[in-house]
């Protein structure tokens, strides 16, 4: 039978990763996986990534794939697509169908990095075509190109929720409403900003009744829930829409490691049914490893470092280090690890309600409520201060893992410190040159340059643009408040493009003088 | 026993649970695969089928061509609710090969792969 | 629960829950002890779900006849739950002309004991089920031979059997047996102890170490049996299928799918790794094996597979016997991987050893006895 030092199971972010670890430490790799394409779910990623440098902060997803194919590449890594693992079985025996034959190949090692799948929730109607997980509405559009529909309603706002109501907005869809069972917006409060001030409403505690339709959805009926997700009747909300997204969370797909015989449990706070690994993903089977969602549901970020850290730790239990190379990379990576895992939402605060930020500011509750920082709670922020002349107003409000505006800002006008969730603050004696790298470079989209007194009884404001068509200098509409209304009229003025802001557009508008703390989008009449 | 102080473990299959109450969504299906319904996993349990395991082989759901990735947490929530007790305490359905349908012709034709 | 009922029965697969059915139906309390999780844990799980009388040996047969002609044609009714019952015959296939001689002894042992059962070739083989291949060239043919659901049959059983207030004990490991005054009375768990006047070992493999606690070895051993199951077909027939070499077996359920065991020739020495997970070269080798015989389903695509291990007894048929040497014992074991179709009538007649009275079918051949010294 054929053999390998090392046989990975998955070639998104931690399968690669892990191969590529593994591969450049002399280990024989090959790494399966069931879709036409390699990289899992980071193609799908057309949006900035947080973090910091080393976790490729500020870099949409797609690329990152990119990069990770090239270095597999290079690292002699042998990717094989369409290639379904059937199972594990004794001795580390995988059974892979390719094209019309099956193959039985046994390996020293095994790494699982077979990612996730969407939940989904019953309600009446849940069955109806238009009623579609919301990664899957992200693979029709940014993977072949097909909107998902014209009026959706999106259930759920965690990341992925708010992550893709914003990629629909983008593909031209209108999303009519986001809705939540949760009293609080579950993802990054910067997401939801971006999308509540293009106007689309949050209904938090709310949750669907009915998707109506007889052979597919034609419209959507929502309504407030309990304490005990029990629906408040009188309170219902109508909504014509031909789509429902779903995105209420994903369960690892844990089957292999389950039939390889690895002890799992039920760890609700991981996502369902997991392996019990220790800190080098080593499962309860003497060298088979779990990395990436697999291991519990987080970010594309951590899979990538999970990994790396599988990968060297498969390298070290098949003996292929023997320097102290071992160590070194294995402390770099607790480090990179433990930075995504700090902050408001990391793993260990999953269900806290959180009052205060780190630095003692109580947090926007109509963040949390209503997707956007209130006119009255913006003030409180260390990122948002006044000067005359342009300077930069960053709408950052909560602790979370992300630092490329420190970075971004070549007059270290902006500084996060040293810890990576700490709330970013400017720098008040060093000047805004006005170059826009900081708006283009914040994946929350929270930053904006205002010059908040022209002269002229106007104000002109900065803000990073993502929609299609881009409207062009002299335009004349109307600009949005954080919460979606109209504020005033609002000219674009000018629109800027680079290569190093990567496809956002930075376009400026002219508004009235009194709304420069208001107006935060622009929407062409 | 007269009143049900909810159950600890799942052994003891005469154990009082509460009593089945008709739902207005038990005609939901919940399985889309096998078209198995809200109410006919609820009287399942009330039957005495208190596993995941015995559930699907009794009623196929979770048993389709998707293998329960999509019911399977639904269909554990709706047995833990009706027994009273927490979805942990439901064992986990068993996986098995070949995680994806596969064809017979596919199965039977183990000739050498060159996947390089 | 209670801890003391007139019988203790251990082991909740189909044997277990049948004897245990028609022991409460008799007014006997009843407590049912399974090690594992799960009801139906074992071969109950794990088979072809063949209720079928051809190729029995001899000693067995009059368990299968007198199922199939008085208890599983109304099982369902009896129960209150379908257990696909489906009694149109069974089809055991050759290709060569060894199968057919293979299939010739059979025949002949069937039509001695008054078994509908004879030789056809290949023309009527594909007249009864035209799906077969050109390569096969004859078939023993039972015309009151089925099947039925092994799963849906074995909770059936257990639904019913609870119905009538017998007791279910799962996660319960027997540790041990204890005599009280001559008679065996106690069973010992991991769970407590229970004690009862009749105790049934009905579980399979595990009997072997229970009954040596009190002085008995049961001859088996155990050995790996595996099953697929394929996606729901068009309804094609409704025959139950086997092979000379037995080298898989199996129907088309009530839901369409087509329920096969079968085997790779390596189940006597296979690795035992603590589970029952599938040998990966198994389900190929029962694939090449069903497409030779059946093209048509070369493209029906599995959806599982899996396994478990049966309890092969020394000479092939088990031992249903109440056990005189210790009175209070009954054994219902070692079926040998035929267990499923002779259920229904192996609890009837153990429901009968309970009582003490005379058994409606002939078990004569089936005692434990039959492995001592002859002289």
């Amino acid at each position: 039978m054929k053999r390998v030092d090392l046989i990975v199971i998955g070639a998104g972010p931690a399968g690669l990763s892990a191969a590529i670890e593994a591969s450049s430490r002399g280990l024989s790799t090959v790494v399966f996986d069931e879709n036409a394409r390699p990289g899992g779910q980071l193609f799908k990623q057309i949006h900035k990534f947080f973090g910091s440098k080393e976790h490729k902060a500020k870099i949409r997803g797609f690329r990152i794939g990119q990069t990770l194919l090239d270095e597999a590449g290079k690292a002699g890594v042998d990717v094989v697509l369409n290639a379904t693992v059937m199972g594990i079985y004794m001795e580390k025996e995988v059974v892979v169908r390719i094209g019309k034959a099956i193959e039985h190949i046994k390996a020293d090692a095994i790494i699982v990095a077979t990612g996730a799948s969407e939940n989904m929730v019953t309600f009446k109607g849940w069955t109806l075509p238009g009623v579609i997980g919301a990664g899957a509405a992200q693979t029709m559009m940014n993977l072949h190109g097909i909107k998902p529909g014209s009026r959706i309603l999106m259930l759920g706002t965690g990341n992925v929720g708010l992550v893709v109501s914003f990629q629909l907005l983008q593909a031209g869809c209108e999303v009519v409403a986001l809705a939540d069972a949760a009293p609080s917006i579950g993802g990054y409060g910067v997401h939801a900003a971006k999308v509540a001030r293009t106007g689309v409403p949050f209904y938090l505690s709310h949750t669907i009744v009915e998707a109506e339709g007889t052979d597919h959805v034609t419209g959507v009926t929502i309504a407030e829930v309990d304490h005990s997700f029990n629906f408040i009747p009188g309170t219902e909300k109508h909504f014509d829409v031909d789509t429902i997204c779903v995105a209420v969370g994903l369960s690892p797909m844990s089957q292999l490691l389950k039939m390889a015989g690895c002890k799992m449990e039920d760890n609700p706070k991981r996502g369902g049914q997991v392996p019990i690994i220790d800190e080098h993903g080593a499962t309860s089977v003497p060298g088979i490893f779990a990395a990436g969602d697999v291991a519990g549901i987080e970010e594309a970020s951590s899979a990538m470092i999970e990994g790396r850290q599988a990968g060297l730790y498969a390298s070290e239990y098949l003996g292929y280090i023997q320097d102290d190379t071992f160590g070194e990379g294995e402390a770099d990576l607790d480090a990179a690890l433990s930075g995504l895992r700090q902050g408001m939402f990391a793993p260990g605060n999953k269900g806290k309600v959180i009052e205060k930020t780190d630095e003692g500011i109580p947090v926007s509750t109509s963040l949390l409520h209503h997707g956007f920082v209130a006119d009255d709670e913006i003030e409180r922020f260390p990122g948002v201060t006044h000067r005359s002349g342009v300077h930069p107003v960053i709408e950052c409000t909560q602790n979370i893992p992300c630092n490329p505006c420190q970075d971004a800002c070549p007059k270290k006008c902006i500084e996060v410190g040293e810890h990576i969730t700490a709330l970013p603050h400017i720098n008040e004696d060093n000047p805004c040159i006005n170059c826009g790298m900081c708006v283009a470079s914040c994946p929350g989209q929270a930053i904006f340059l205002i010059d908040e007194d022209c002269g002229d009884g106007t104000a002109e404001i900065t803000l990073p643009y993502e929609f299609l068509p881009v409207p062009e200098e002299g335009t004349a509409g109307t600009a949005l408040s954080r919460d979606g209304n109209p504020v005033c009229p609002a000219t674009v003025v000018k629109l800027r493009t680079s290569k190093a802001f990567d496809q956002t557009v930075l376009l400026t508008m002219k508004v009235p003088k009194a709304c420069a703390m208001q107006a935060r989008f622009f929407k062409a009449n | 026993m007269s009143k049900n102080k909810g159950l600890t473990s799942l052994n003891d299959r005469s154990a009082a649970i509460p009593p089945f109450v008709p739902a207005a969504d038990d005609d939901r299906i919940i399985c889309r695969c096998e078209e198995v319904t809200k109410g006919e996993i609820r009287k399942a349990v009330h039957a005495g089928l208190w596993t995941l395991t015995e559930i699907r082989r009794y009623l196929r759901c979770g048993m389709g061509l998707c293998q329960g990735q999509t019911c399977a947490k639904l269909v554990k929530g709706i047995i833990a609710r009706e027994l009273g007790v927490s979805p942990a305490l439901i064992e986990p359905a068993t996986s098995r090969s070949p995680m994806r349908p596969t064809e017979m012709e596919v199965i039977a034709n183990e000739s050498e792969v060159d996947f390089k | 629960m209670k801890n003391t009922a007139d019988v203790i029965v251990v082991g909740a697969g189909i044997i277990g829950n049948a004897i245990a059915y028609y022991t409460a139906k008799k007014g006997h309390s009843v407590i049912v002890l399974e090690k594992s999780e799960i009801v139906g844990n074992g071969g109950s799980s794990r088979n072809g779900g063949g209720v079928r009388q051809s190729g029995r040996d001899a000693r067995e047969l009059p368990l299968a006849m007198y199922g199939i002609e008085n208890l599983w044609p109304g099982l369902s009714d009896t129960l209150g739950y379908d257990v696909e019952y489906v009694k149109k015959g069974n089809l055991r296939l050759g290709k060569t002309p060894e199968h057919l001689k293979i299939l010739e002894g059979l025949a002949a042992t069937g039509q001695r004991c008054g078994l509908d059962m004879r030789m056809i070739d290949g023309k009527e083989v594909r007249e009864i089920n035209p799906y077969m291949s050109d390569e096969v060239i004859g078939a023993s043919w039972c015309p009151t031979d089925g099947h039925a659901n092994p799963l849906k049959a074995t909770l059936a059983f257990y639904m019913k059997a609870r119905e009538l207030g017998v007791q279910f004990l799962t996660s319960a490991t027997v540790t041990n047996l204890k005599k009280k005054a001559g008679k065996l009375k106690i069973v010992e768990t991991d769970k407590g102890t229970f004690e009862g006047d009749t105790v049934i070992l009905a579980c399979g493999m595990g009997a072997r170490p229970i009954a040596e606690k009190v002085g008995i070895d049961i001859p088996m051993k155990s050995v790996l049996i595996e099953a697929l199951i394929t996606e729901q077909e068009p309804e094609m027939f409704p025959q139950m299928l086997g092979t000379a070499e037995a080298d898989f077996y199996g129907h088309q359920t009530a839901h369409g799918s087509f329920l096969f065991g079968g085997s790779s020739g390596m189940e006597d020495v296979n690795a035992d790794n603590g589970t029952p997970v599938t040998h990966s070269i198994t389900a190929p080798c029962i694939c090449r094996g069903i497409i030779k015989y059946l093209p048509r389903l070369a493209q029906a695509k599995i959806v599982r597979t899996w396994a478990g291990w049966m309890d092969h007894m020394v000479d092939g048929v088990p031992v249903i016997d109440r056990i005189d040497e210790v009175p209070g014992l009954i054994l219902a074991c070692g079926f040998s991987g035929h267990g499923f179709g002779i259920a229904p009538a192996v609890g009837m007649t153990v429901s009968e050893l309970v009582e003490g009275t005379k058994t409606t079918v002939d078990i004569s051949g089936l005692t434990y006895d039959r492995f001592k010294a002859k002289a």
